[in-house]
Protein backbone atom coordinates (compact mmCIF):
# COMPACT_ATOMS: atom_id res chain seq x y z
CA UNK A 1 0.00 0.00 0.00
CA UNK A 2 2.95 2.45 0.71
CA UNK A 3 4.44 1.56 -2.30
CA UNK A 4 0.95 2.86 -4.14
CA UNK A 5 1.07 5.88 -1.78
CA UNK A 6 4.40 7.20 -2.85
CA UNK A 7 3.14 6.72 -6.32
CA UNK A 8 0.55 8.51 -6.51
CA UNK A 9 2.10 11.41 -4.92
CA UNK A 10 4.91 11.10 -7.12
CA UNK A 11 2.39 10.85 -9.92
CA UNK A 12 0.50 14.45 -8.35
CA UNK A 13 3.71 16.09 -7.91
CA UNK A 14 5.60 15.47 -11.11
CA UNK A 15 2.72 16.69 -13.34
CA UNK A 16 3.69 20.76 -12.72
CA UNK A 17 1.15 21.73 -14.54
CA UNK A 18 -2.22 19.66 -13.01
CA UNK A 19 -0.69 20.94 -9.38
CA UNK A 20 -1.02 24.28 -10.76
CA UNK A 21 -4.75 23.49 -12.20
CA UNK A 22 -5.55 21.87 -9.03
CA UNK A 23 -4.89 24.91 -7.17
CA UNK A 24 -6.70 27.23 -9.68
CA UNK A 25 -10.50 27.60 -7.74
CA UNK A 26 -8.39 28.15 -4.58
CA UNK A 27 -6.04 30.67 -6.47
CA UNK A 28 -9.01 32.47 -8.38
CA UNK A 29 -10.57 32.69 -4.90
CA UNK A 30 -7.28 34.52 -3.31
CA UNK A 31 -6.60 36.71 -6.43
CA UNK A 32 -10.44 37.40 -6.62
CA UNK A 33 -10.38 38.88 -3.27
CA UNK A 34 -6.81 40.41 -3.63
CA UNK A 35 -8.13 42.11 -7.00
CA UNK A 36 -11.77 42.94 -6.32
CA UNK A 37 -13.47 41.58 -3.12
CA UNK A 38 -11.41 43.28 -0.53
CA UNK A 39 -12.29 46.63 -1.21
CA UNK A 40 -15.54 46.31 -1.62
CA UNK A 41 -16.16 44.26 1.58
CA UNK A 42 -14.00 46.69 3.74
CA UNK A 43 -16.51 49.74 2.67
CA UNK A 44 -19.07 47.96 4.18
CA UNK A 45 -17.47 46.78 7.12
CA UNK A 46 -15.82 50.05 7.80
CA UNK A 47 -17.03 50.11 11.30
CA UNK A 48 -15.04 47.12 12.32
CA UNK A 49 -11.99 47.76 13.85
CA UNK A 50 -9.33 46.27 12.02
CA UNK A 51 -11.66 44.77 9.64
CA UNK A 52 -8.91 44.22 7.43
CA UNK A 53 -6.56 41.52 9.19
CA UNK A 54 -9.96 39.66 10.14
CA UNK A 55 -11.47 39.79 6.35
CA UNK A 56 -7.84 38.45 5.82
CA UNK A 57 -8.33 35.63 7.87
CA UNK A 58 -11.73 34.92 6.55
CA UNK A 59 -10.48 34.66 3.64
CA UNK A 60 -7.90 32.03 4.26
CA UNK A 61 -10.07 29.87 6.23
CA UNK A 62 -12.46 29.27 3.11
CA UNK A 63 -9.36 29.13 0.30
CA UNK A 64 -8.32 26.59 2.51
CA UNK A 65 -11.31 24.33 2.27
CA UNK A 66 -11.40 24.98 -1.56
CA UNK A 67 -8.01 23.73 -1.81
CA UNK A 68 -8.85 21.08 0.11
CA UNK A 69 -12.21 20.25 -2.50
CA UNK A 70 -10.06 20.83 -5.40
CA UNK A 71 -6.46 19.27 -4.70
CA UNK A 72 -7.91 15.99 -3.31
CA UNK A 73 -10.47 15.96 -6.88
CA UNK A 74 -7.64 16.44 -8.63
CA UNK A 75 -5.61 13.60 -7.00
CA UNK A 76 -8.57 11.12 -6.88
CA UNK A 77 -9.10 11.59 -10.53
CA UNK A 78 -5.77 8.94 -10.91
CA UNK A 79 -8.22 6.32 -10.56
CA UNK A 80 -10.46 7.28 -12.81
CA UNK A 81 -7.01 6.85 -15.32
CA UNK A 82 -6.00 4.01 -14.09
CA UNK A 83 -9.24 2.40 -14.66
CA UNK A 84 -8.96 3.62 -18.44
CA UNK A 85 -5.99 3.03 -18.94
CA UNK A 86 -6.49 -1.21 -17.48
CA UNK A 87 -3.96 -0.11 -14.71
CA UNK A 88 -6.37 -1.14 -12.72
CA UNK A 89 -7.03 -4.79 -14.62
CA UNK A 90 -2.68 -4.99 -13.78
CA UNK A 91 -3.12 -4.32 -10.33
CA UNK A 92 -5.87 -6.92 -9.51
CA UNK A 93 -3.43 -9.29 -11.18
CA UNK A 94 -1.08 -8.58 -8.20
CA UNK A 95 -1.70 -9.85 -3.99
CA UNK A 96 -2.65 -5.89 -3.29
CA UNK A 97 -6.71 -6.77 -3.28
CA UNK A 98 -9.22 -4.45 -4.13
CA UNK A 99 -9.43 -3.01 -0.91
CA UNK A 100 -6.13 -1.78 0.12
CA UNK A 101 -5.76 -0.20 -3.80
CA UNK A 102 -8.82 1.93 -2.95
CA UNK A 103 -7.66 2.81 -0.02
CA UNK A 104 -4.04 3.81 -0.77
CA UNK A 105 -6.28 6.02 -3.54
CA UNK A 106 -7.52 7.38 -0.67
CA UNK A 107 -4.64 7.97 1.56
CA UNK A 108 -2.59 9.59 -1.07
CA UNK A 109 -5.27 11.85 -1.78
CA UNK A 110 -5.56 13.07 1.72
CA UNK A 111 -1.99 13.51 1.97
CA UNK A 112 -1.86 15.76 -0.82
CA UNK A 113 -4.66 17.58 0.82
CA UNK A 114 -2.51 18.56 3.40
CA UNK A 115 0.25 19.23 1.90
CA UNK A 116 -1.58 21.67 -0.33
CA UNK A 117 -3.36 23.37 1.63
CA UNK A 118 0.01 24.10 3.90
CA UNK A 119 1.37 25.38 0.95
CA UNK A 120 -1.49 27.75 0.94
CA UNK A 121 -1.77 28.50 3.88
CA UNK A 122 2.24 29.64 3.58
CA UNK A 123 1.33 31.73 0.57
CA UNK A 124 -1.53 33.31 1.81
CA UNK A 125 -0.37 34.04 5.21
CA UNK A 126 2.63 34.95 3.86
CA UNK A 127 1.15 38.01 1.38
CA UNK A 128 -1.03 39.20 4.33
CA UNK A 129 1.46 39.07 7.02
CA UNK A 130 3.44 41.45 4.59
CA UNK A 131 0.71 43.82 3.54
CA UNK A 132 -1.77 43.82 6.49
CA UNK A 133 0.49 42.34 9.44
CA UNK A 134 -1.74 39.72 9.90
CA UNK A 135 -0.47 37.05 11.94
CA UNK A 136 -1.56 33.55 14.12
CA UNK A 137 -0.57 32.39 17.27
CA UNK A 138 1.30 28.79 17.43
CA UNK A 139 -1.64 27.08 18.65
CA UNK A 140 -3.88 28.77 16.62
CA UNK A 141 -1.41 27.56 13.81
CA UNK A 142 -1.35 23.92 15.31
CA UNK A 143 -5.30 23.52 15.45
CA UNK A 144 -5.19 24.77 11.62
CA UNK A 145 -3.10 22.15 10.88
CA UNK A 146 -5.31 19.53 12.46
CA UNK A 147 -8.18 21.08 10.91
CA UNK A 148 -6.09 20.46 7.56
CA UNK A 149 -6.08 17.21 8.13
CA UNK A 150 -9.62 16.84 8.80
CA UNK A 151 -10.73 18.79 5.80
CA UNK A 152 -8.55 16.60 3.76
CA UNK A 153 -10.61 13.44 5.07
CA UNK A 154 -13.70 14.41 4.30
CA UNK A 155 -12.89 15.90 1.26
CA UNK A 156 -11.17 12.98 0.01
CA UNK A 157 -14.01 10.54 0.76
CA UNK A 158 -17.05 13.02 -0.16
CA UNK A 159 -15.08 13.75 -3.90
CA UNK A 160 -14.90 9.72 -3.98
CA UNK A 161 -18.62 9.13 -4.29
CA UNK A 162 -18.55 11.97 -6.58
CA UNK A 163 -16.29 10.04 -8.80
CA UNK A 164 -17.30 7.02 -8.31
CA UNK A 165 -19.70 7.40 -11.28
CA UNK A 166 -17.55 8.78 -13.71
CA UNK A 167 -15.75 6.32 -16.37
CA UNK A 168 -13.75 8.31 -18.57
CA UNK A 169 -11.16 10.87 -18.48
CA UNK A 170 -12.71 13.11 -20.72
CA UNK A 171 -16.17 13.04 -18.06
CA UNK A 172 -13.73 13.61 -15.37
CA UNK A 173 -12.01 16.87 -16.51
CA UNK A 174 -15.89 17.78 -16.83
CA UNK A 175 -16.65 16.91 -13.57
CA UNK A 176 -12.89 18.70 -12.38
CA UNK A 177 -14.35 21.93 -13.92
CA UNK A 178 -17.62 21.83 -12.61
CA UNK A 179 -16.17 21.71 -8.63
CA UNK A 180 -13.25 23.89 -9.19
CA UNK A 181 -15.96 26.27 -10.13
CA UNK A 182 -18.67 25.54 -7.71
CA UNK A 183 -16.49 24.89 -4.70
CA UNK A 184 -15.85 28.86 -4.00
CA UNK A 185 -19.45 29.79 -4.24
CA UNK A 186 -20.34 26.49 -2.06
CA UNK A 187 -18.10 27.22 0.80
CA UNK A 188 -19.15 30.69 0.95
CA UNK A 189 -16.02 32.35 -0.24
CA UNK A 190 -16.80 34.30 -2.79
CA UNK A 191 -19.57 35.70 -1.72
CA UNK A 192 -21.02 35.50 2.06
CA UNK A 193 -23.23 33.42 2.53
CA UNK A 194 -25.00 35.95 4.23
CA UNK A 195 -25.43 38.05 0.86
CA UNK A 196 -27.03 35.04 -1.14
CA UNK A 197 -30.73 34.62 -2.08
CA UNK A 198 -32.14 31.66 0.64
CA UNK A 199 -31.94 29.02 -1.57
CA UNK A 200 -28.34 29.57 -2.26
CA UNK A 201 -27.83 29.29 1.60
CA UNK A 202 -29.43 26.06 1.46
CA UNK A 203 -26.63 24.60 -1.15
CA UNK A 204 -24.12 25.86 0.94
CA UNK A 205 -25.51 24.39 3.86
CA UNK A 206 -25.12 20.91 1.97
CA UNK A 207 -21.66 21.81 1.05
CA UNK A 208 -19.29 19.59 3.49
CA UNK A 209 -17.14 21.69 3.19
CA UNK A 210 -18.36 24.50 4.05
CA UNK A 211 -18.54 23.39 7.43
CA UNK A 212 -14.52 22.88 7.42
CA UNK A 213 -14.23 27.07 5.85
CA UNK A 214 -16.23 27.86 9.34
CA UNK A 215 -14.23 25.57 11.38
CA UNK A 216 -11.03 27.07 10.05
CA UNK A 217 -12.49 30.62 10.34
CA UNK A 218 -13.74 30.11 14.11
CA UNK A 219 -9.85 28.72 14.93
CA UNK A 220 -7.91 31.91 12.61
CA UNK A 221 -10.99 34.69 13.82
CA UNK A 222 -12.01 34.09 17.35
CA UNK A 223 -9.51 35.58 19.33
CA UNK A 224 -10.20 38.81 17.28
CA UNK A 225 -13.77 38.72 17.22
CA UNK A 226 -13.99 38.26 21.19
CA UNK A 227 -11.96 41.77 21.25
CA UNK A 228 -13.73 43.43 18.78
CA UNK A 229 -17.35 42.33 19.93
CA UNK A 230 -16.65 42.61 23.34
CA UNK A 231 -19.94 44.48 24.10
CA UNK A 232 -21.88 44.02 21.22
CA UNK A 233 -22.76 40.28 21.76
CA UNK A 234 -25.47 40.21 19.06
CA UNK A 235 -23.79 42.08 16.64
CA UNK A 236 -21.29 39.28 16.76
CA UNK A 237 -23.84 36.80 16.19
CA UNK A 238 -25.52 38.40 12.98
CA UNK A 239 -21.81 38.91 11.77
CA UNK A 240 -20.99 35.37 12.38
CA UNK A 241 -24.42 34.31 10.37
CA UNK A 242 -23.39 36.68 7.65
CA UNK A 243 -19.77 35.53 7.06
CA UNK A 244 -20.64 31.98 7.43
CA UNK A 245 -18.06 31.95 10.57
CA UNK A 246 -20.51 29.69 11.76
CA UNK A 247 -23.53 28.14 9.63
CA UNK A 248 -27.64 28.20 10.83
CA UNK A 249 -29.16 25.25 11.37
CA UNK A 250 -32.03 26.64 13.43
CA UNK A 251 -29.22 28.67 15.45
CA UNK A 252 -26.12 28.91 14.95
CA UNK A 253 -24.13 25.73 15.09
CA UNK A 254 -21.20 25.65 18.17
CA UNK A 255 -17.87 24.06 16.95
CA UNK A 256 -18.77 20.69 18.64
CA UNK A 257 -21.88 20.29 16.63
CA UNK A 258 -19.86 21.75 13.18
CA UNK A 259 -17.32 18.72 14.20
CA UNK A 260 -20.43 16.08 14.53
CA UNK A 261 -21.98 17.01 11.54
CA UNK A 262 -18.47 16.52 9.72
CA UNK A 263 -17.87 13.80 11.53
CA UNK A 264 -21.24 11.96 10.49
CA UNK A 265 -20.31 13.28 6.83
CA UNK A 266 -17.12 11.37 6.88
CA UNK A 267 -18.23 8.12 8.33
CA UNK A 268 -21.49 8.33 5.60
CA UNK A 269 -18.87 8.71 2.81
CA UNK A 270 -16.77 6.01 4.13
CA UNK A 271 -19.03 3.38 3.85
CA UNK A 272 -20.52 4.74 0.67
CA UNK A 273 -17.08 4.83 -0.94
CA UNK A 274 -15.21 1.88 0.71
CA UNK A 275 -18.14 -0.41 1.44
CA UNK A 276 -19.35 -1.74 -2.13
CA UNK A 277 -15.36 -2.37 -2.33
CA UNK A 278 -15.08 -4.15 0.72
CA UNK A 279 -18.03 -6.41 -0.11
CA UNK A 280 -16.56 -7.23 -3.39
CA UNK A 281 -13.81 -8.50 -1.81
CA UNK A 282 -15.46 -10.06 0.78
CA UNK A 283 -17.08 -12.32 -1.68
CA UNK A 284 -14.41 -12.69 -3.79
CA UNK A 285 -12.61 -14.64 -0.26
CA UNK A 286 -15.28 -16.72 0.16
CA UNK A 287 -15.74 -18.03 -3.30
CA UNK A 288 -12.30 -18.63 -3.62
CA UNK A 289 -12.16 -20.36 0.19
CA UNK A 290 -14.98 -22.35 -1.07
CA UNK A 291 -13.40 -23.88 -4.28
CA UNK B 1 -2.12 -29.34 -19.53
CA UNK B 2 -1.55 -25.79 -17.64
CA UNK B 3 -4.00 -24.30 -19.09
CA UNK B 4 -7.32 -25.67 -20.72
CA UNK B 5 -10.55 -24.25 -21.44
CA UNK B 6 -13.84 -26.31 -22.11
CA UNK B 7 -16.89 -24.42 -24.09
CA UNK B 8 -15.51 -20.68 -23.40
CA UNK B 9 -18.31 -18.23 -23.97
CA UNK B 10 -18.59 -14.81 -23.22
CA UNK B 11 -21.44 -12.80 -24.33
CA UNK B 12 -22.28 -8.83 -23.99
CA UNK B 13 -25.85 -8.55 -24.51
CA UNK B 14 -27.39 -10.24 -27.46
CA UNK B 15 -23.73 -9.67 -29.27
CA UNK B 16 -21.47 -13.20 -28.57
CA UNK B 17 -17.72 -12.71 -28.14
CA UNK B 18 -16.37 -16.12 -27.38
CA UNK B 19 -17.97 -18.54 -28.79
CA UNK B 20 -17.97 -22.29 -27.30
CA UNK B 21 -13.99 -22.35 -27.61
CA UNK B 22 -12.03 -25.19 -26.56
CA UNK B 23 -8.31 -24.72 -25.96
CA UNK B 24 -5.33 -26.53 -24.13
CA UNK B 25 -1.64 -24.76 -23.62
CA UNK B 26 0.80 -27.13 -22.44
CA UNK B 27 3.33 -26.79 -20.16
CA UNK B 28 6.06 -24.70 -21.56
CA UNK B 29 4.70 -24.69 -24.86
CA UNK B 30 4.15 -21.38 -27.59
CA UNK B 31 0.83 -20.59 -28.58
CA UNK B 32 -0.46 -17.88 -30.75
CA UNK B 33 -4.20 -16.84 -31.17
CA UNK B 34 -4.90 -15.23 -34.58
CA UNK B 35 -7.47 -13.60 -35.69
CA UNK B 36 -8.63 -10.84 -37.78
CA UNK B 37 -9.92 -7.42 -35.44
CA UNK B 38 -12.97 -7.70 -33.77
CA UNK B 39 -12.51 -11.88 -34.06
CA UNK B 40 -12.42 -12.01 -29.91
CA UNK B 41 -8.75 -12.23 -29.30
CA UNK B 42 -8.77 -9.75 -26.82
CA UNK B 43 -11.65 -11.26 -24.83
CA UNK B 44 -10.27 -14.86 -24.68
CA UNK B 45 -7.18 -13.36 -23.65
CA UNK B 46 -9.15 -11.66 -20.92
CA UNK B 47 -11.04 -15.04 -20.20
CA UNK B 48 -7.92 -17.02 -19.78
CA UNK B 49 -6.01 -14.58 -17.76
CA UNK B 50 -9.00 -14.05 -15.14
CA UNK B 51 -10.28 -10.62 -15.85
CA UNK B 52 -13.31 -11.45 -17.22
CA UNK B 53 -15.69 -14.21 -15.92
CA UNK B 54 -16.69 -16.48 -18.72
CA UNK B 55 -20.46 -16.55 -19.25
CA UNK B 56 -20.12 -19.82 -20.29
CA UNK B 57 -17.55 -22.75 -19.99
CA UNK B 58 -14.77 -22.78 -17.56
CA UNK B 59 -10.90 -22.13 -17.86
CA UNK B 60 -8.89 -24.78 -15.30
CA UNK B 61 -5.41 -24.18 -14.29
CA UNK B 62 -3.19 -26.88 -13.20
CA UNK B 63 -2.37 -26.04 -8.86
CA UNK B 64 -0.26 -22.94 -8.45
CA UNK B 65 0.07 -21.55 -11.63
CA UNK B 66 1.31 -17.29 -11.47
CA UNK B 67 0.29 -15.25 -14.20
CA UNK B 68 1.76 -12.57 -16.03
CA UNK B 69 0.56 -10.68 -18.62
CA UNK B 70 1.80 -7.76 -21.39
CA UNK B 71 -1.49 -5.41 -22.01
CA UNK B 72 -1.80 -4.39 -25.19
CA UNK B 73 -1.55 -0.79 -24.03
CA UNK B 74 1.19 0.20 -21.89
CA UNK B 75 0.18 -0.25 -18.29
CA UNK B 76 3.12 1.98 -16.66
CA UNK B 77 3.17 5.13 -15.64
CA UNK B 78 4.95 7.62 -18.27
CA UNK B 79 6.10 10.18 -15.60
CA UNK B 80 8.00 7.50 -13.55
CA UNK B 81 11.82 6.44 -14.20
CA UNK B 82 11.65 2.50 -15.16
CA UNK B 83 13.12 1.40 -11.91
CA UNK B 84 10.34 3.07 -9.88
CA UNK B 85 7.94 1.86 -12.19
CA UNK B 86 9.05 -1.92 -11.76
CA UNK B 87 9.83 -1.19 -7.94
CA UNK B 88 5.84 -0.13 -7.10
CA UNK B 89 4.64 -3.12 -9.03
CA UNK B 90 7.34 -5.24 -7.26
CA UNK B 91 5.86 -4.07 -4.21
CA UNK B 92 2.31 -5.78 -5.18
CA UNK B 93 3.42 -8.93 -4.36
CA UNK B 94 3.86 -10.79 -1.08
CA UNK B 95 7.28 -12.65 -2.48
CA UNK B 96 8.84 -10.68 -4.92
CA UNK B 97 12.44 -10.78 -3.52
CA UNK B 98 14.46 -6.75 -3.48
CA UNK B 99 16.89 -7.95 -5.99
CA UNK B 100 14.27 -8.82 -8.42
CA UNK B 101 13.90 -5.42 -10.12
CA UNK B 102 17.40 -5.22 -10.63
CA UNK B 103 17.17 -8.96 -11.82
CA UNK B 104 15.02 -8.25 -14.80
CA UNK B 105 16.70 -5.29 -15.82
CA UNK B 106 19.86 -6.77 -16.12
CA UNK B 107 18.11 -10.13 -17.84
CA UNK B 108 15.98 -7.78 -20.39
CA UNK B 109 18.60 -5.20 -21.08
CA UNK B 110 16.99 -2.27 -19.29
CA UNK B 111 19.85 -0.83 -16.95
CA UNK B 112 21.05 1.47 -20.24
CA UNK B 113 17.86 3.19 -19.35
CA UNK B 114 16.32 2.51 -16.26
CA UNK B 115 16.43 6.12 -14.60
CA UNK B 116 14.80 7.87 -17.70
CA UNK B 117 10.98 8.36 -17.33
CA UNK B 118 8.89 5.40 -19.10
CA UNK B 119 7.67 8.00 -21.23
CA UNK B 120 10.40 9.29 -23.16
CA UNK B 121 11.15 5.34 -23.92
CA UNK B 122 10.98 4.63 -27.93
CA UNK B 123 8.78 1.57 -28.65
CA UNK B 124 10.81 -1.23 -28.51
CA UNK B 125 12.35 -0.13 -24.65
CA UNK B 126 8.70 0.55 -23.65
CA UNK B 127 8.33 -3.18 -24.34
CA UNK B 128 10.57 -4.87 -22.94
CA UNK B 129 9.82 -2.58 -19.73
CA UNK B 130 6.07 -4.05 -20.47
CA UNK B 131 7.52 -7.66 -20.34
CA UNK B 132 9.84 -7.24 -17.33
CA UNK B 133 6.83 -5.66 -15.09
CA UNK B 134 5.27 -8.55 -15.88
CA UNK B 135 8.07 -11.45 -15.48
CA UNK B 136 8.37 -9.17 -11.79
CA UNK B 137 6.33 -12.40 -10.06
CA UNK B 138 8.41 -14.88 -11.65
CA UNK B 139 5.09 -16.64 -13.81
CA UNK B 140 4.77 -19.74 -14.81
CA UNK B 141 2.56 -18.62 -17.91
CA UNK B 142 2.76 -14.84 -20.28
CA UNK B 143 0.12 -13.85 -21.90
CA UNK B 144 1.04 -10.97 -24.34
CA UNK B 145 -2.09 -8.71 -26.28
CA UNK B 146 -0.43 -7.93 -29.22
CA UNK B 147 3.30 -7.64 -28.16
CA UNK B 148 4.47 -6.10 -31.47
CA UNK B 149 1.88 -3.88 -32.90
CA UNK B 150 3.41 -0.95 -34.20
CA UNK B 151 7.25 -1.60 -33.66
CA UNK B 152 9.50 -1.64 -36.51
CA UNK B 153 11.07 -4.92 -37.98
CA UNK B 154 14.20 -5.16 -36.04
CA UNK B 155 12.04 -4.42 -32.70
CA UNK B 156 9.80 -7.01 -33.74
CA UNK B 157 12.65 -9.54 -34.32
CA UNK B 158 14.25 -8.31 -31.05
CA UNK B 159 10.89 -8.76 -29.00
CA UNK B 160 11.02 -12.26 -30.55
CA UNK B 161 13.93 -13.56 -29.90
CA UNK B 162 13.60 -12.30 -26.25
CA UNK B 163 10.63 -14.32 -25.85
CA UNK B 164 11.82 -17.75 -27.37
CA UNK B 165 15.39 -17.01 -24.87
CA UNK B 166 12.61 -16.68 -21.91
CA UNK B 167 10.20 -19.56 -23.33
CA UNK B 168 13.55 -21.88 -23.03
CA UNK B 169 15.64 -20.43 -20.33
CA UNK B 170 12.71 -20.60 -17.99
CA UNK B 171 10.41 -23.09 -19.17
CA UNK B 172 7.71 -20.42 -19.39
CA UNK B 173 4.51 -20.95 -21.16
CA UNK B 174 4.07 -18.39 -24.01
CA UNK B 175 0.84 -17.47 -25.37
CA UNK B 176 0.40 -14.50 -27.60
CA UNK B 177 -2.12 -13.14 -29.77
CA UNK B 178 -0.66 -11.06 -32.85
CA UNK B 179 -1.27 -9.43 -36.24
CA UNK B 180 1.53 -9.96 -37.65
CA UNK B 181 0.78 -13.24 -39.48
CA UNK B 182 4.33 -14.13 -40.34
CA UNK B 183 5.38 -14.62 -36.81
CA UNK B 184 3.14 -17.50 -35.63
CA UNK B 185 5.48 -19.28 -37.91
CA UNK B 186 7.78 -19.24 -34.57
CA UNK B 187 4.58 -20.50 -32.49
CA UNK B 188 4.33 -24.45 -31.60
CA UNK B 189 0.56 -24.24 -31.33
CA UNK B 190 -1.56 -21.40 -33.49
CA UNK B 191 -4.93 -20.92 -33.19
CA UNK B 192 -7.09 -19.10 -35.55
CA UNK B 193 -10.25 -17.26 -34.49
CA UNK B 194 -13.34 -15.79 -36.09
CA UNK B 195 -16.38 -14.48 -35.00
CA UNK B 196 -15.15 -15.94 -31.67
CA UNK B 197 -15.06 -19.32 -32.76
CA UNK B 198 -12.24 -21.80 -33.37
CA UNK B 199 -11.74 -21.79 -37.09
CA UNK B 200 -8.78 -23.54 -37.16
CA UNK B 201 -6.13 -25.04 -34.69
CA UNK B 202 -2.65 -26.85 -35.15
CA UNK B 203 1.24 -26.02 -35.87
CA UNK B 204 1.63 -23.31 -38.32
CA UNK B 205 3.18 -25.87 -41.13
CA UNK B 206 -0.19 -28.11 -40.59
CA UNK B 207 -2.47 -24.75 -41.05
CA UNK B 208 -0.08 -23.57 -43.69
CA UNK B 209 -0.58 -26.92 -45.42
CA UNK B 210 -4.43 -27.32 -45.22
CA UNK B 211 -5.39 -24.03 -46.27
CA UNK B 212 -2.71 -22.43 -48.00
CA UNK B 213 -2.19 -23.01 -51.46
CA UNK B 214 0.87 -22.35 -53.23
CA UNK B 215 1.39 -19.45 -55.51
CA UNK B 216 2.66 -19.83 -59.54
CA UNK B 217 3.19 -16.82 -61.46
CA UNK B 218 3.98 -17.98 -64.95
CA UNK B 219 4.82 -15.67 -68.26
CA UNK B 220 4.40 -16.94 -71.95
CA UNK B 221 4.70 -15.59 -75.11
CA UNK B 222 2.39 -17.55 -76.44
CA UNK B 223 -0.12 -17.61 -74.01
CA UNK B 224 -2.70 -19.02 -76.10
CA UNK B 225 -0.86 -22.19 -76.87
CA UNK B 226 0.49 -22.92 -73.43
CA UNK B 227 -3.16 -22.78 -72.27
CA UNK B 228 -4.58 -25.54 -74.61
CA UNK B 229 -1.48 -27.27 -73.32
CA UNK B 230 -2.31 -27.35 -69.49
CA UNK B 231 -4.18 -30.12 -67.83
CA UNK B 232 -4.46 -27.04 -64.38
CA UNK B 233 -6.70 -24.44 -65.15
CA UNK B 234 -5.22 -21.18 -64.06
CA UNK B 235 -6.86 -19.11 -61.74
CA UNK B 236 -6.43 -15.86 -63.27
CA UNK B 237 -4.93 -14.37 -66.67
CA UNK B 238 -3.60 -10.88 -67.16
CA UNK B 239 -2.42 -10.58 -70.65
CA UNK B 240 0.93 -12.90 -70.93
CA UNK B 241 0.71 -13.92 -67.39
CA UNK B 242 -1.15 -16.50 -66.12
CA UNK B 243 -1.63 -17.37 -62.01
CA UNK B 244 -2.03 -20.69 -60.62
CA UNK B 245 -3.26 -21.63 -57.41
CA UNK B 246 -1.92 -25.35 -56.37
CA UNK B 247 -1.90 -27.29 -53.27
CA UNK B 248 1.69 -28.81 -53.87
CA UNK B 249 5.45 -27.56 -55.26
CA UNK B 250 5.17 -30.88 -57.24
CA UNK B 251 2.14 -29.55 -59.44
CA UNK B 252 4.13 -26.71 -60.18
CA UNK B 253 7.20 -28.40 -61.28
CA UNK B 254 4.77 -30.75 -63.42
CA UNK B 255 3.38 -27.26 -65.34
CA UNK B 256 7.07 -26.08 -65.69
CA UNK B 257 8.81 -28.85 -67.02
CA UNK B 258 5.60 -29.75 -69.23
CA UNK B 259 5.83 -26.79 -70.75
CA UNK B 260 8.98 -25.37 -70.38
CA UNK B 261 9.91 -23.75 -73.76
CA UNK B 262 6.63 -21.76 -73.74
CA UNK B 263 7.90 -20.23 -70.32
CA UNK B 264 9.79 -17.20 -70.34
CA UNK B 265 9.84 -16.44 -66.59
CA UNK B 266 8.21 -18.24 -63.84
CA UNK B 267 7.53 -17.21 -59.83
CA UNK B 268 6.74 -19.97 -56.97
CA UNK B 269 5.94 -19.12 -53.46
CA UNK B 270 4.70 -21.27 -51.52
CA UNK B 271 1.40 -20.59 -49.06
CA UNK B 272 2.39 -18.24 -46.76
CA UNK B 273 -0.15 -17.73 -43.36
CA UNK B 274 -1.65 -14.91 -44.79
CA UNK B 275 -3.36 -16.95 -47.63
CA UNK B 276 -4.38 -19.97 -45.11
CA UNK B 277 -5.71 -16.83 -42.87
CA UNK B 278 -7.41 -15.41 -45.54
CA UNK B 279 -8.90 -18.85 -47.03
CA UNK B 280 -10.28 -19.50 -43.61
CA UNK B 281 -11.55 -15.80 -42.45
CA UNK B 282 -12.42 -14.13 -46.23
CA UNK B 283 -11.57 -10.99 -47.61
CA UNK B 284 -14.20 -8.92 -45.90
CA UNK B 285 -12.63 -5.92 -43.87
CA UNK B 286 -14.16 -5.55 -40.35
Amino acid sequence: MLAMIKRNLLLYFRNWSGVFFSLMGALISFVLYLIFLKLNMLNSWSHVPHATRLLDLWLIGGTLAITGITTTLTSLSQMVIDREKHVTADLQLTDAGPLRLQLSYLLSAAVIGVIMQVAMFAIMLGDFALTDHVTVTISQAINVLGLMVVSALLATTVNAILIQGVRTVTNLSKLGSIVGTAAGFLVGTYIPIGLLPTFAQYLVKLTPGSYVAALYRQLLMDDRLDTIFRHAPVARLNFEKLMGIRLDWSGLLTPSATYHIIGLIFIGAVILTVGPTWAKQYHQRRRLRKQ
Amino acid sequence: MLLEAKHLTKTFGSHVAVNGLNLQIGRGSFTALLGPNGAGKSTTMNLLIGLTTPSLGQVSYADQVKRGVVFQNSVLDERLTVTENLQIRAKQYRHVAKTKVAAVSAELGLTAFAHQQYGTLSGGQKRRVDIARALLNDPDILFLDEPTTGLDIQTRTAIWDLLRHLQRTRELTVVLTTHYLDEADAADSVYIIDHGSLVAAGTATAIKTRYAEDVLQVTSSDVDRLRARLTVAPTECDGNRLIFKLSSPQDALEVLTTNRELITTFEFRPGTMDDAFLALTGREMR
